[in-house]
C-alpha cells in the first residue's frame, strides 16, 4: 500500500471512530463533585399563587380569594379585600430581594436570597405528558414518546458515569434517548425511593452475600468471553458493566441505608405525613443521603397533587405550600450535610436543584371552581450558579400568557421557553448545550 | 433490550408455568420476594397509577430484581424438587437425581446440561468450552461454603440453588 494511500485510509478510521464516541466531551472542563437534585411539581402548578403572583381581577384572571381557595392552612396568607365580602390574599413582597411571590410559597420564602424564579415560559402546549416532557427534556413528544434526552441525563452523561449510582429517577419524567449516550447514565426509574432498597434487599436464609458475589462474578466473566465472540460486543459489555456494579449495590450497608424507615429516621425535619405531597418527601431525603455518600449524580423526584380542575382547587395553595416546604426543608438539610469529597464544604455550596412542573393553570377560574391547563409555566433554581433573588421573564397582567422576557435573545425579543432554561443549566455546568438540546439558547443574564 | 413481560413470560415458564400472583405467592415467604406492584417501575413496567411510563433501557437496578425474583425462584424449585424429593416426572426445574457426595465432573456435566437447556434452550456442550467448569466451580465454592452449615437446604441443595440462579440470569437468557 502507498504511505498517501495507507494515510487516507487511517485518517478515516480515526474519523469514524471520532464519530463514534460517546459525547463525554465537557466532562475533562466540568466540575466533577457537583450534585443536582431535580423536581418534577407534577400536574400544573398555579403560578399566581407563588411565582407570578396576581390579587386583582383585571383582564380574565380571576385572582384566589376565600370564594376559590380554603386559607385556613395558608401560614403566608395574609388577607385584603377583593370586593364586598369576598378576600383575596396580600403579595409578599419584600424589600431584600427583587422577587414577589403569592402565599403558597411557604416556608421558602425565608430563603428567598437563595431563589432564582424563571415566570412566562412558553410552553405551547396544555397537555400533562407533553408539558412535562417539554420541561424536562426542551423537546415536545413526537408520536407519544421523547425524542430527545432529559436535563437528568445529560448532567449524569456529562459529570455522573463515575458514580455508582449516576441518576435515580424517583418517579421523575427521565429520558435516555440516543446511542451515543454512557450506558451508565441509564436512569435507574422507581416509584417511590422505598422500592430501590426492596430491590436490592435479600434473604440470607438460603444464599449468602458471597454465593450471590460469586454469582455475579461468574456472569461477568461469562458476559465478557460472550463480548468477544459476539458481533455486537457492546451488548455483552452493557451487561457485564451491569453486573459488576451488583455486588456494591447489595451490599448490605446501602441496603439498610435506604429504607424507608432509615430514610424516615435519619431526616426526621422533612414532614412524610403532609396531607398532599407526603409520600413525595421520601425522595428528598433519598436524595441528601445518597448525595452524602456520594453515590448518586443526579436524584430526580416528584412531588405531585397539583392537577386542581374542580372544587380540589380550594387546596391548590396548600398543596403547593407542602411543596415548597419540601424544598425549603431539603436545601436545609444540604446546608448542614458536610460534602463527601470537599473537607469542610458543605452539599449546599455544590448541589443545583432545578424545580419545574408540567405547565400553569388558567387565570380564570372554570365552572366547576377549579383551573384547567394554560400554556404558561414558571420554574425554580437553586443554585450557587444561577443569579439568586431575581426573576426572569415575564406574563401580560390582563391574560398570564408568556410576553418578552427583555432579554438579548439572537432571534429577537420573546419569552423564555424550557430549552432557554436547560441550555443555561447545562451551560452553567461547562456542558455544551448543543450536545444535548436542539433548540435553547444560553441566557447568560441568569447565571453569576 | 426486549419487552419486561418478556422475562418475566419465561420466568414464569421455567418455574413451571406460574400464573404471576402464584409466582409471588411462591416467592414471598421468609422475605425472599414481596408483592409485584413494589417493583413496576424497578421491572421497567408502565406504571398507570403514577403515569410512569414504560423504561426502554435496561439498567442495573432492574438486573437486581430480577435477580431477587430469579433467586427466589430457584430456591423454592430446589426446595420443591430436590429437598422434597419429587419424583423426577414431577420436578419443575431440576429433573435430575442428585449424585451422592460432591459430583464429578461428568455427573456435574449431565446434570448441568439438564438446566443448561432449560435456560439457555440448547445443549451445555455447544456452548463456550469453559462454562461448564465455571459453573462446576460456583457449584464447589457454593458447596463448601453451606458444608456444615444449619440451613433449610443442603449444602448440595444451595450449590444447585445457586448454579440455577446464575442461569436464570444468564446474559444468553436475558439477551435472547
Amino acid at each position: 500500500m502507498k504511505r498517501r494511500t495507507f494515510l487516507h485510509v487511517l485518517g478515516g478510521g480515526v474519523a469514524a471512530f471520532a464519530a463514534r464516541k460517546p459525547l463525554f466531551a465537557a466532562a475533562a472542563q466540568a466540575p466533577a463533585d457537583q450534585f443536582f437534585v431535580f423536581v418534577h411539581a407534577s400536574g400544573g402548578w398555579d403560578v399566581t399563587l407563588w411565582a407570578d403572583p396576581r390579587n386583582e381581577r383585571k383582564g380574565i384572571v380571576e385572582p384566589a380569594s376565600t370564594e376559590n381557595t380554603d386559607p385556613a392552612p395558608i401560614t403566608r396568607w395574609k388577607s385584603t379585600k377583593l370586593d364586598g365580602d369576598t378576600d383575596t390574599f396580600q403579595i409578599l413582597a419584600p424589600n431584600d430581594v427583587a422577587l414577589r411571590f403569592g402565599p403558597g410559597i411557604g416556608d421558602l420564602y425565608d430563603l428567598r436570597h437563595r431563589l432564582t424564579v424563571v415566570n412566562g415560559l412558553a410552553m405551547n402546549t396544555v397537555s400533562h405528558p407533553d408539558g412535562t416532557a417539554f420541561s424536562a427534556t426542551g423537546r415536545h413528544l413526537a408520536g407519544g414518546h421523547s425524542p430527545a434526552s432529559s436535563i437528568d441525563v445529560a448532567v449524569a452523561n456529562e459529570l455522573g458515569t463515575g458514580q455508582l449510582l449516576p441518576d435515580i429517577a424517583i418517579g421523575f419524567p427521565s429520558a435516555y434517548i440516543g446511542d451515543r449516550l454512557d450506558r451508565r447514565a441509564i436512569p435507574l426509574r422507581v416509584a417511590n425511593a422505598g422500592t430501590i432498597s426492596k430491590s436490592l434487599a435479600r434473604s440470607d436464609i438460603y444464599l449468602n452475600d458471597d454465593d450471590r458475589a460469586a454469582v455475579t462474578a461468574l456472569l461477568s466473566d461469562e458476559a465478557h468471553e460472550l463480548a468477544g465472540r459476539s458481533t455486537y460486543p457492546e451488548t455483552f459489555e452493557r451487561v457485564r458493566s451491569q453486573e459488576d456494579a451488583l455486588p456494591r449495590l447489595l451490599g448490605n450497608d446501602l441496603k439498610n441505608a435506604f429504607t424507608a424507615k432509615a430514610l424516615t429516621d435519619a431526616y426526621p425535619q422533612l414532614d412524610y405525613k403532609a396531607k398532599y405531597i407526603g409520600q413525595g418527601a421520601l425522595g428528598a431525603a433519598f436524595a441528601v443521603e445518597a448525595m452524602k455518600r456520594n453515590l448518586v449524580r443526579c436524584v430526580g423526584f416528584a412531588l405531585g397533587g397539583l392537577d386542581t380542575h374542580n372544587q380540589n382547587y380550594k387546596q391548590h395553595a396548600h398543596t403547593q405550600q407542602e411543596l415548597f416546604g419540601t424544598i425549603a426543608t431539603l436545601v436545609k438539610l444540604l446546608d448542614v450535610t458536610p460534602h463527601p469529597t470537599r473537607h469542610g464544604a458543605k452539599l449546599a455550596d455544590h448541589t443545583h436543584v432545578l424545580v419545574f412542573s408540567d405547565f400553569c393553570r388558567t387565570p380564570q377560574i372554570n365552572l366547576s371552581g377549579g383551573r384547567d391547563h394554560y400554556p404558561n409555566n414558571s420554574a425554580l433554581v437553586i443554585s450557587p450558579r444561577f443569579k439568586s433573588g431575581r426573576a426572569f421573564g415575564k406574563t401580560d397582567e390582563a391574560q398570564l400568557l408568556p410576553a418578552d422576557a427583555g432579554l438579548a435573545f439572537s432571534d429577537g425579543p420573546r419569552p423564555i421557553s424550557p430549552p432557554d432554561l436547560l441550555a443555561t443549566f447545562l451551560h452553567a455546568f461547562a456542558i455544551d448545550p448543543r450536545t444535548y438540546l436542539r433548540d435553547g439558547e444560553v441566557v447568560h443574564e441568569m447565571l453569576v | 433490550m426486549v419487552p419486561t413481560e418478556v422475562y418475566l413470560r419465561a420466568y414464569l415458564t421455567w418455574f413451571g408455568g406460574l400464573a404471576p400472583l402464584d409466582a409471588q405467592n411462591r416467592a414471598r415467604p421468609r422475605g425472599l420476594f414481596d408483592a409485584w406492584d413494589d417493583y413496576l417501575a424497578a421491572l421497567g413496567l408502565p406504571d398507570y397509577k403514577i403515569d410512569l411510563p414504560r423504561q426502554t433501557q435496561s439498567n442495573t437496578l432492574m438486573l437486581a430484581t430480577l435477580g431477587r425474583l430469579g433467586e427466589a425462584l430457584c430456591v423454592r424449585a430446589a426446595e420443591h424438587d430436590l429437598h422434597q424429593k419429587q419424583p423426577l416426572d414431577q420436578r419443575v426445574v431440576f429433573a435430575f437425581d442428585v449424585p451422592k457426595g460432591a459430583p464429578t465432573d461428568d455427573e456435574f456435566a449431565a446434570r448441568f446440561d439438564v438446566l443448561h437447556r432449560t435456560f439457555l434452550g440448547y445443549p451445555a456442550t455447544l456452548g463456550p468450552p469453559d462454562r461448564v467448569a465455571r459453573f462446576h466451580a460456583l457449584y464447589a465454592a457454593v458447596a463448601a461454603r453451606h458444608a456444615g452449615a444449619k440451613q433449610p437446604l443442603t449444602p448440595d441443595e444451595s450449590a444447585w440453588a445457586a448454579v440455577c440462579t446464575a442461569l436464570v440470569q444468564h446474559p444468553e437468557a436475558e439477551l435472547y
